[in-house]
């Protein structure tokens, strides 16, 4: 899938983490607070939620494609979740399971009407971002869920190693571990990057897309319900706005994170890796410029701007690379 | 002294892997048609490129009205009064038929608003002259295949077009409608002055209406500008395919189990394939021979499940069957298809060799969880990446920075490695060294010497006499004839030709 | 020759003017005070923004693009015409042209970046919707600008004559009907369509790409920058989240007006009829007092219908012609 081990210094994702490691040394000389233990609990909480957006963003782009949803089912997921322990009395281990499987459906209805109508999932999850979160919020008339176990909003505080870590980061590195594995090592993981590719090729290769494309907005659901958890135990309680107007707040981190980490846009090409290092490095600089006071109202605009350049980096590197094929 | 609107002289033109024309030339005379003929990767289409400004020449000259011009992008084809009139391609399709036509210039109202009333009025005249009856205001998606094709030719006119290129044209009209278009060919070129260049398998309409031919052969000329007077039909066909090809006499000899492993019975798909009838036996190469357009690659499609087969029996191995994907045809039936068009459906550029080798057998080689490693798939795959020899620096490599003989044995070597029983090979050559082409051959007498069953889709004469048993000819979505194939050239194809044109 | 009325069957607009007509008279006979003078103004004025903001959209849809922007375009336009009169005194009239001028240089960025990356502007348009937003919320902190002069505020409030007609919606009708000259009587309109259709097609007439997407996003971001103004004659007050929710409705009128997403089809008066049936079928959700938030439901399942629909059609229109070439 990717190329040998020697080739590691020459890709994006090499790139990325000289970029990361340059970042903290700038932001540790340069600002007091930023190797609080306290501002490095915060920012691996932060970074953990990003990391699972962004991921589940990227297994939608693997296919060609777009979730603008993925705010809309998260909130969706984490009320729901809200509903069963608070309302309905369901212990945690179960909730959790149930809010998965909400958000996995709602990523396979998603799934079902990009591929029956064969209508591109921009305009479907467009449309199913506002259905999802008006439903949701006439059902819970937009009132929060505050009174959540305490079990299960306690994770969300939890510190680990002397205090510096909180344990979704660790879930979050789990999730890439256990993605990772799906794509590199599993015949389901290489078929739907196959299928992103190239679809026509695929299907007369014997890969049924239609179906590979459903589980890819499946895991999608699946990755914006567990950062929907996440979310709900870090701030421990579930909020209709937790992610903004029809949970667009999530877009921004959804797309630096994969776009900056070097998965194609037109399908067929990730990285896990890349992925995770985009959204730390997200999180670093916007927690970097709060704390050489930029002011937090510009951090959109730099975010925009990093979003930018990572683009029009990708296409040069492109450029360069399709160059040196001609030439060889 | 006769006056050449178009002079192509010494053209060389070469693509990794590939000599595509070797000092090429022709000479177009004002006020003819000339028809380009060549078997399918002959360099006819790289030609055709050059001239309309797509390619650029490596070396040589390109002459319009005796003046060297160099043609840099397809529009400056247009602006030297180059037209190619492709079928459907270049109109809006939303648009009116007028709009179509003006649309370079649009005429405007004194408010500088475009005037739908002039361009009616404008566009009428060049409707006209290519006898078209219709009224300028129609949507050009309402119109028939032959009469879009009328308007590009109209509108090729009304940009004042001096040479038109018509690449295939007839390849999706009626007999009826090729004749009109024939007509108005000729009315053009006495009434308007315009030059033509005419590409065609289809040898009768040379006749009928070209005046003079030039055949390309392996990028070389074999004939320059003759005078359709001084050839016939067997003069044409032999320049076309030559002396010097090798018709590879397959030694094999056929499995005698003679056991039928596929028969299709009455035949009818949803694309309009009637009443198709054959048997593949064991160890057997049919061919499949057809004009562009006959449905062969249709026929295929409708096999391996990607279209709806409506009535009629498909048997294999003794049971009626039917197949809904092409994953089905895989895994449960071991039929497998070898795409003509390499790029987009045979290989998934942006991957590695050994990804593009190994996309069939991954449900085979997984062990539990889904779960297979590099490893596993290379010690499955290289053997036959080894066995083809594959040039690749390593498997590692991108698919899309081999050539394109190489691309080829790579996406045969994915249905080698999936191990199937019956394989669909459609135009397995196209496009690719006279070197590996022949390895090819050797390849697909092996692998039916071997046992698998191979249905072989090629336009390529030589090619199907040499390798096939038995040929099926196809006209028009229908199996016109089957020709027992000896392997002498001479007596097969004026058989295979007399059934495609009786 | 075909019958006039069959023609006019096939236009895109005349089955919406139906429904409109048709969900105007039944509601009005539902609840009578759908036709009062208030509520056809409310109507109207909702009408005369989202009539600009779908069109902002709807140029771009043309050509085959999407600008996500448009929101935040609207929005620091907003801001930044309030902002100019608040803070430094400016007249209204130079305001207002302080305020086309970014609408349009920012319009004018999308298309550059775009046409000279090569990159979607999907994604162009995204990095450029938390750049303008970015300066817009780095400019105002989040406060509104609440001093605004009072011929704004005027011309926002202001009906004509004793009608329930608001002089808001004049401006967006005048520009509904410039852009369907644009659209179907310049040149350059025509272009953009037959770039729209098919790019490949359209270079080889000898159409400049790069020319076509650029002008497409300097009108659109002229639009949003319009659109931006208007809201803020109407609040009465330049917030900095004016542009917030213009997405969905944006991509909604043009598509549910049989816009087709993949470009060159796009309709000005069907979508001007799509941004009607928007305001009424929500005005009627306020006035059978049904949960505002059902609105928002009731948006994208418009949208998922009107994809169906439109995908059907232009099935129904493909398959008919179908041929088979191509061995």
């Amino acid at each position: 899938m990717n190329k040998k081990i020697p080739n590691f210094v020459f890709t994006n994702q090499f790139g990325l983490l000289c970029l990361v490691v340059t970042f903290i040394l700038i932001f540790s000389t340069v600002t007091d607070g930023f190797t609080s233990r306290f501002n490095i609990f915060a920012l691996s909480r932060v970074v953990a939620i990003d990391i699972m957006i962004g991921l589940a963003m990227m297994v939608v782009i693997l296919t060609g494609g777009l979730n603008l949803a993925l705010g809309a089912i998260g909130v969706c997921a984490a009320m729901f979740g809200g509903w069963c322990m608070e309302t309905m009395g369901i212990p945690v281990i179960p909730s959790i399971f149930l809010i998965l499987g909400m958000g996995s459906f709602l990523g396979w209805v998603n799934g079902m009407i990009t591929v029956k109508t064969g209508v591109h999932s921009f305009i479907v999850t467009l449309a199913t971002m506002s259905i999802y979160f008006g439903l949701m919020t006439m059902l819970t008339e937009a009132e929060a869920f505050r009174r959540l176990p305490e079990t299960f909003t306690e994770f969300g505080s939890m510190k680990l190693f002397k205090k510096y870590i909180s344990p979704l980061l660790l879930l979050s590195l789990a999730t890439c571990g256990a993605l990772f594995y799906l794509f590199k090592y599993t015949d389901i993981g290489r078929k739907l990057i196959a299928a992103g590719a190239n679809p026509d090729a695929a299907e007369l290769s014997g890969i049924s897309v239609n179906t590979m494309f459903i589980y890819c907005h499946v895991l999608s659901g699946f990755l914006a319900a567990m950062a929907a958890i996440m979310l709900t135990t870090r701030i421990g309680a579930a909020i209709p706005s937790m992610a903004g107007q029809l949970g667009m707040d999530w877009l921004l981190p959804a797309f630096l994170a994969p776009v900056i980490g070097g998965t194609l846009l037109s399908g067929g090409k990730l990285s896990v890796f890349g992925t995770m290092l985009g959204a730390v490095l997200v999180t670093l600089i916007t927690n970097g410029l709060y704390l050489i006071d930029v002011g937090e109202f510009w951090i959109r605009f730099f975010l925009g701007i990093i979003l930018l350049i990572a683009v029009l980096l990708d296409k040069t590197r492109e450029f360069f690379t399709l160059k040196s094929v001609i030439v060889s | 002294m006769t006056k050449f609107c178009l002079e192509i002289d010494s053209v060389d033109k070469a693509f990794p892997g590939v000599k595509a024309l070797n000092k090429a030339s022709f000479k177009l005379k004002k006020g003819s048609i000339h028809a380009l003929l060549g078997e399918n990767g002959a360099g006819k289409s790289t030609l055709i490129k050059i001239i309309t400004g797509i390619h650029k020449q490596d070396g040589g000259k390109l002459l319009i009205d005796n003046v060297e011009k160099t043609l840099n992008t397809p529009n400056d084809a247009t602006r030297f009064g180059i037209s190619v009139v492709h079928q459907e391609r270049n109109l809006i399709r939303r648009f009116s038929v007028g709009e179509n036509l003006m649309l370079n210039n649009l005429p405007r109202t004194t408010l500088g608003l475009v005037d739908y009333q002039e361009i009616a009025l404008q566009s009428k005249k060049w409707l006209e002259i290519m006898d078209l009856d219709i009224d300028p205001s129609t949507i050009v998606s309402e119109l028939t295949v032959a009469k879009m094709q009328l308007c590009e030719i109209a509108k090729a006119l009304s940009l004042r077009s001096q040479i038109l290129l018509l690449d295939e044209p007839t390849s999706s009209l009626s007999p009826q409608e090729s004749d009109n278009l024939f007509l108005l060919l000729k009315k053009i070129v006495r009434d308007e002055g315009v030059s033509i260049v005419f590409v065609s398998h289809k040898l009768e309409e040379v006749f009928n209406i070209c005046d003079e031919v030039t055949v390309l052969r392996d990028g070389k000329n074999a004939c320059t500008s003759e005078s359709i007077k001084n050839l016939d039909r067997k003069k044409l066909v032999k320049l076309m395919i030559g002396r010097d090809e090798q018709i590879v006499k397959s030694k094999r000899k056929t499995d005698g189990t003679d056991k039928t492993i596929l028969e299709l019975k009455n035949v009818n798909t949803d694309l309009g394939h009637k009443n198709i009838s054959f048997e593949l036996k064991k160890a057997e190469i049919i061919g499949l021979y057809g004009l562009v357009g006959a449905g062969r690659t249709e026929l295929a499609k409708c096999l391996i499940g990607l279209e709806k087969i409506n009535s009629g029996e498909v048997i294999i191995s003794g049971t009626a069957i039917t197949i809904d994907s092409p994953r089905s045809a895989l895994e449960k039936y071991k039929i497998g298809y070898i795409s003509e068009d390499r790029k987009k459906e045979g290989l998934i550029l942006i991957h590695n060799v050994i990804d593009n080798a190994s996309i069939t057998v991954w449900s085979q080689i997984k062990k539990i969880l889904g779960f297979v490693t590099n490893d596993m798939i290379s010690s499955r795959v290289n053997p036959y990446i080894e066995q083809l020899e594959v040039k690749t620096p390593s498997i590692y490599q991108l698919i899309s920075n081999l050539s394109g003989g190489n691309q080829q044995k790579v996406s045969v070597a994915k249905w080698l490695a999936a191990g199937t029983d019956i394989l669909i090979i459609d135009e397995p050559t196209v496009g690719i060294d006279i070197k590996t082409k022949a390895y090819l051959h050797k390849l697909i007498i092996e692998l039916a010497e071997g046992g698998t069953s191979i249905i072989l889709i090629s336009s390529d004469m030589p090619e199907m006499i040499s390798l096939a048993d038995r040929i099926l000819v196809m006209k028009d979505f229908k199996l016109n004839g089957i020709v027992k194939n000896d392997h002498k050239y001479d007596t097969v194809s004026a058989n295979i030709m007399e059934y495609i044109h009786d | 020759m075909k019958i006039t009325q069959s023609s006019l069957l096939k236009k895109d607009w005349f089955g919406l003017l139906i429904v409109v007509l048709l969900s105007g008279t039944f509601i009005a006979m539902l609840k009578p005070a759908f036709l009062s003078a208030f509520n056809l103004y409310v109507l109207m004025v909702s009408v005369s923004y989202m009539l600009i903001i779908a069109l902002s959209q709807m140029i771009i849809i043309a050509i085959g693009q999407m600008n996500l922007s448009v929101g935040a375009i609207g929005g620091l336009v907003a801001i930044s015409f309030s902002g100019v009169m608040e803070v430094y005194q400016i007249s209204v009239p130079v305001a207002i042209c302080i305020g086309l001028v970014i609408g349009t240089v920012c319009g004018f960025l999308n298309g550059y970046i775009t046409v000279k990356s090569g990159i979607s502007a999907f994604i162009i348009t995204l990095a450029t919707l938390y750049i303008f937003k970015g300066i817009n919320l780095g400019i105002t902190e989040a406060e509104p600008f609440y001093e605004i002069p009072e011929t704004v505020k005027n011309f926002g409030n202001a009906k004509i004559g004793t009608s329930p007609i608001p002089y808001l919606i004049i401006i967006p009708v005048i520009i509904t009907f410039l852009m369907w000259v644009f659209m179907n009587r310049t040149e350059t309109g025509r272009h953009m369509l037959a770039y729209g259709n098919s790019v490949q097609s359209a270079e080889l007439i000898g159409i400049s790409s790069s020319k076509v997407v650029v002008t497409a996003h300097v009108i659109s971001g002229f639009l949003a920058a319009i659109a931006g103004m208007l809201v803020v004659c109407r609040l009465q007050l330049g917030t900095p989240n004016i542009g917030d929710s213009w997405l969905l409705p944006s991509f909604a009128a043009p598509v549910i007006g049989g816009a087709i997403l993949a470009g060159g089809k796009v309709d000005v008066i069907a979508t001007a009829l799509g941004v009607l049936i928007v305001a009424i079928i929500s005005q009627a959700l306020v006035i059978f007092k049904i949960d505002p938030f059902f609105v928002q439901i009731f948006l994208g399942v418009m949208i998922l219908l009107a994809v169906f629909v439109n995908r059907y059609r232009e099935y129904k229109q493909e398959s008919s012609k179908k041929i088979f070439n191509n061995d």
